[in-house]
């Protein structure tokens, strides 16, 4: 089997070819975890970070398919939050008009988003590299402005669903079972679990294997027989389809949408916290998803103003870059094995020392 | 549709954006053949520059020393970062090294909204003396700033292109641009040209955001994000790779954005037109795209 992170990719849990004992330990911690998150958290956690962590799992989903595509693709997109909003549009147009059950509307808002992802970015398709990363910024410039004047449904009529002169704006319905906001919440992060299994099991596949060939040489993949643009085409639907199911389930999180709280440099600092997370894991795309979503609500709690994290963003990518290209989630284990290793050798070293003194004295 | 003479004072408009657009993308594209770094923080540092600018007027400082503080802070921040970034990142391709420089672009946007933050009252704006004083063709009202803004893009356009092909300096960055390696073995002090070439494009961002500070609008989303993606737009449409073609695509953008303005069924969407221009343009040129040469693959 091919390692599908390719050559600089670190390597992370479940893409061995058997489950050995250490994968096995890692998929039964994460099963803990994930236990934990659904189960033993909405009791434990306020009102105010229920809602934080709602946007968290939704968070995670889209930094997922952003991930997919910079990290086992090589595909950078500026344009992903462009696809997000265009899944939250389409999921409240459909939540507003008809009366299908939640998921369903979650599912058709994921094809959805993927046709129309797929369509607007076949252009770009034929591009590769720095090409590519710029027409999505400017895509999702165009998507912003259509979107500003198009407005966000508020339950109008029309192809829009916008109207204006309404004075009480309908919420955006939520799944009967998923009423209050910690329901919510568990939802969210079942749906998140799906989409990662989702793009797990194309990532164990044979997709996931060709993707790393395109990353590693386009023209080494065309020479092996593979159909580069079908393949580039999937990874952009897969990854354009679960974002657009994170826009349904945002549409439901946040019950109202302005196209105002979807600015562009919003777009930017997705790509940043990714490539932050780490992009060559699915680890890093739940650590980006806490970046993006977690710690504005804590800074808002602290009252420290936003810029700051913008400030931070900024700095985190031209780090991750220069320094450290597998992110946080790369970085960090090393990072406290090298802490381990200093502080075991300190630990050593004093203890020698003392012995030492011991002796002399 | 709205008459000829409505469309009339759009031309001006138009062609007063497309001629800063144009002296961005001749900038954009002039550091990316140098040094195979596209600086999409061009705009955020045009527009802190504008920003500082701005407050030195209102402090009563006169403003020519504003307007050359602001065009040196675009120098010095855009050198400051290619020194410290430039060989760090050098040898990690040219996208690697274009994603990083958005670093800097969400750096000083933070900045600027932390020490400019937008208030209910007077919005922030620049207006040079040149504003009032014009003067009409036909009917119509052209000012002096406008004359400026296309004769930058003009005079810039074929300043650099003199400055590449006839200057030692020049050669040594167009020699860059074809092969790095092989260059610094000829004995080319490539740092020292990537150095010039960061400085020039941070120059260039500079008078960008004063000028479109004063024709546009003082605010930090539309300076760094509008101006950024019709100039990278325009660069685009020349493969990165011509300054005259950059110049041209750049006037035909700023004309078709502002020349939309009149037709109410599409005005609201003009802010597209960039996106809409090189994506039809990136599709019609890839198709005669060789699969592994260039360098800009990346």
């Amino acid at each position: 089997m091919i390692d599908t992170a390719g050559l600089k990719a670190p390597v992370s849990a479940g893409r061995r070819p058997v489950m050995d004992r250490r994968s096995l330990i890692q998929a039964t911690v994460i099963a803990v975890l994930l236990l934990l998150a659904i189960f033993a958290l909405p009791p434990l956690m306020s009102a105010y970070y229920t809602i934080a962590m709602i946007q968290v799992a939704i968070y995670s989903i889209v930094t997922l398919g952003l991930g997919l595509l910079v990290g086992r693709v090589g595909l950078y997109s500026l344009g992903q939050l462009a696809v997000l909003t265009i899944g939250a549009w389409v999921g409240a147009r459909l939540l507003f008009a008809t009366s299908q059950p939640y998921i369903l509307v979650l599912i058709e808002a994921g094809l959805v988003t993927m046709i129309i992802g797929s369509l607007i970015t076949l252009p770009a398709l034929r591009l590769r590299g720095l090409y590519l990363a710029l027409i999505t910024l400017m895509l999702a410039g165009g998507v912003i402005v259509v979107e500003a004047t198009l407005n966000f449904p508020n339950g109008g009529g029309g192809f829009s669903g916008y109207n204006g002169s309404l004075t009480n704006i309908p919420p955006i319905r939520r799944p009967s079972f998923a009423g209050t906001d910690p329901a919510f919440y568990r939802f969210s992060v079942i749906v998140a679990i799906v989409m990662f299994l989702l793009v797990f099991a194309h990532l164990r596949s044979k997709p996931g294997r060709t993707w790393a060939a395109i990353k590693q040489s386009e023209p080494a993949a065309l020479a092996a027989g593979i159909n580069t643009t079908v393949y580039k085409l999937w990874a952009l639907a897969l990854s354009a389809f679960v974002t657009g199911v994170a826009g349904g389930l945002l549409a439901g999180a946040d019950r109202e949408l302005f196209s105002i709280n979807f600015p562009i440099q919003n777009s930017i600092s997705l790509l940043a916290v990714v490539l932050m997370g780490g992009a060559f894991s699915l680890a890093g795309a739940v650590i980006a998803a806490f970046l993006q979503a977690f710690l504005p609500a804590l800074l808002q709690i602290w009252g420290v103003p936003n810029d700051w994290l913008i400030i931070l963003f900024g700095i985190g990518v031209m780090q991750v870059l220069a320094t450290a290209p597998g992110g946080i989630a790369d970085q960090f284990p090393k990072d406290m094995k090298r802490l381990y290793g200093l502080i075991s050798r300190l630990w050593r070293r004093s203890a020698a020392a003392e012995a030492d003194g011991g002796d002399r004295s | 549709m709205p008459s000829w003479a409505e469309f009339q004072p759009y031309i001006v408009t138009g062609l007063a954006l497309g001629g800063l657009y144009a002296l961005s993308g001749v900038g954009l594209v002039v550091l990316y053949r140098a040094t195979g770094v596209l600086n999409l923080a061009f705009g955020a540092v045009g527009a802190m520059g504008a920003f500082i600018a701005y407050s030195m007027i209102k402090a009563g400082d006169p403003g020519w020393i504003a307007w050359i503080t602001c065009i040196l802070f675009g120098g010095v921040v855009t050198l400051g970062y290619g020194m410290l970034f430039g060989p760090a990142l050098a040898g990690r391709g040219p996208l690697v090294q274009s994603i990083s420089t958005l670093g800097l672009a969400l750096v000083i946007f933070g900045v600027i909204d932390l020490a400019w933050p937008t208030t209910g009252g007077q919005s922030p704006s620049i207006s040079f003396p040149t504003d009032n004083g014009g003067f009409t063709v036909g009917q119509l009202q052209v000012n002096w700033t406008q004359v400026i803004a296309l004769a930058l893009g003009v005079g810039i356009t074929v300043g650099t292109g003199a400055f590449l092909r006839f200057s030692k300096l020049g050669t040594a960055m167009r020699a860059m641009a074809n092969d790095r390696e092989i260059t610094a073995t000829l004995g080319v002090p490539v740092r020292r040209v990537e150095a010039a070439a960061w400085l020039g494009c941070g120059l260039l961002a500079g008078v960008a955001g004063i000028m479109l500070a004063d024709l546009s609008a003082l605010d930090d989303t539309t300076l760094t994000f509008t101006v950024v993606i019709s100039s990278l737009a325009a660069a685009l449409i020349a493969r990165l790779r011509s300054i005259t073609v950059t110049f041209a695509a750049a006037l035909v953008i700023g004309l078709v954005h502002d020349l939309v303005t009149p037709i109410t069924q599409i005005s609201n969407y003009q802010d597209m037109t960039p996106f809409v221009l090189a994506a039809i343009a990136l599709l019609v040129m890839s198709r005669t795209q060789v699969m592994t040469r260039s360098r800009e693959e990346g």
